[in-house]
């Protein structure tokens, strides 16, 4: 495949805030003629600072899927749930579509994202040129997956406003759903400080 | 349009109007604002209920000390929209008469960050599923904000996929002109 041309080899920048695109030696000190935002060839420190967002997330997943996500306590019962065993729940109370669900929203995709962002910054950290093409589709299904997994949060949000002391039963909401939720917000914020152009730059560049 | 190297979607057609925005943005506010007014649902147990709002399902979290997570909840249903819709608005009503609102840059900006945080989508399913799990033990009825909340998640992912960010500043170019 020939090279096409690309923003950096015509000297043109693109402003990540409006769209605007500038010739560099026009931009006057780095901000976008038409919105005067800051602009910049890369984000800037992306590797570095998605790195350390990805590793945060990877070590909070342990707790996210260790720690109960809430307990249900009733007169009879004190009954903690992981995320798995919240899926195990569901599954046997028969509602295996919903069981489906929640074990791909809550466990498959969180996982997925990490490994996925952890190949992701291991290529463009090592520069690598092999399966561009792949690559970049992996990060636009990174991009699309990544709020699905709030789904549990927003369910034990429920739950946990709904089910209270002076009924039946309460439901105690537990450090796993924060841990949790810590995981998703760093996920999310480590796909929007990479830049994905960084697959694509040449080895030669620097 | 793609582009040829990375498969990577381009900038997608423009055909619509400042009206459709705004129309877009005045509906989504509505439904916003019924989904904060009804409840979204009404469980029964022995006798006793208890309802909540769209705004109101973060008050279990906040109850229960998780503060941060409650914000995080109510960042994503509630005021991530609401920043959208209005600044949209600000922005888009001078527009329509070719002016220029005060501020009008700093407002796109802070558009443009909040936009990628509206969850409405996600928090629907998850309704249903925390929905699911209580109908075992409890007595479930759907409140008016149910149906509200599902007409705004629609109208706001309209909204959000017709006013991007190049959409908007190439109103704002035109209205310079």
């Amino acid at each position: 495949m020939s090279s096409p041309a690309t923003g950096r080899s015509l000297g043109l920048l693109v402003c990540l805030n409006c769209r605007a695109t500038v010739r560099a030696v026009q931009a006057a000190h780095s901000r976008c003629p038409r919105c005067q935002a800051r602009l910049h060839e890369r984000k800037p420190h992306s590797l570095g600072i998605t790195t350390g967002l990805v590793i945060a997330a990877a070590v909070l997943y342990v707790p996210a899927n260790v720690l109960p996500v809430m307990s249900t306590r009733t007169l009879f019962d004190d009954e903690s749930d992981t995320i798995m065993s919240g899926v195990l729940v569901l599954l046997h109370s028969g509602s295996w579509p919903i069981a489906v669900l929640v074990f791909i929203a809550s466990i498959v995709v969180p996982l997925l994202k990490i490994l996925a962002l952890g190949v992701l910054l291991y290529s463009a950290w090592r520069r690598s040129t092999r399966r561009r093409l792949q690559r970049s589709e992996l990060f636009r299904m990174v991009e699309f997956i990544g709020r699905w997994s709030m789904l549990d949060i927003y369910a034990v949000s429920l739950l946990a406003t709904l089910v209270q002391v002076q009924s039946f039963a309460s439901i105690i909401v537990g450090w796993g759903a924060w841990s949790f939720g810590a995981v998703v917000i760093l996920t999310l914020l480590a796909a929007r400080t990479f830049d994905e152009r960084l697959l694509w730059d040449s080895p030669s560049h620097d | 349009m793609q582009c040829v190297r990375c498969h990577g979607p381009l900038q997608r057609p423009a055909h619509a109007t400042i009206d459709t925005g705004i129309s877009l943005a005045v509906t989504a506010l509505v439904l916003l604002v019924l989904s904060n007014v009804y409840p979204l649902v009404v469980m029964r147990v022995n006798g006793s209920s208890r309802e909540t709002t769209l705004i109101g399902a973060a008050g279990g979290l906040h109850a229960q000390g998780f503060d941060s997570l409650a914000a995080l909840v109510l960042l994503t249903t509630v005021i991530a929209p609401l920043l959208q819709i209005l600044a949209l608005l600000y922005v888009l009503l001078p527009l329509r008469r070719g002016r220029q609102a005060p501020g009008q840059h700093a407002v796109l900006r802070v558009l443009t960050q909040v936009r990628p945080w509206s969850f409405m989508e996600v928090f629907m399913l998850g309704a249903m599923v925390a929905l699911v799990r209580l109908s075992k033990f409890a007595d479930i009825n759907p409140g008016i904000s149910l149906w509200s909340s599902a007409l705004f998640m629609l109208s706001l992912s309209a909204l959000t996929s017709l006013t991007s960010p190049e959409q908007l500043w190439r109103w704002v170019e035109r209205s310079r002109r």
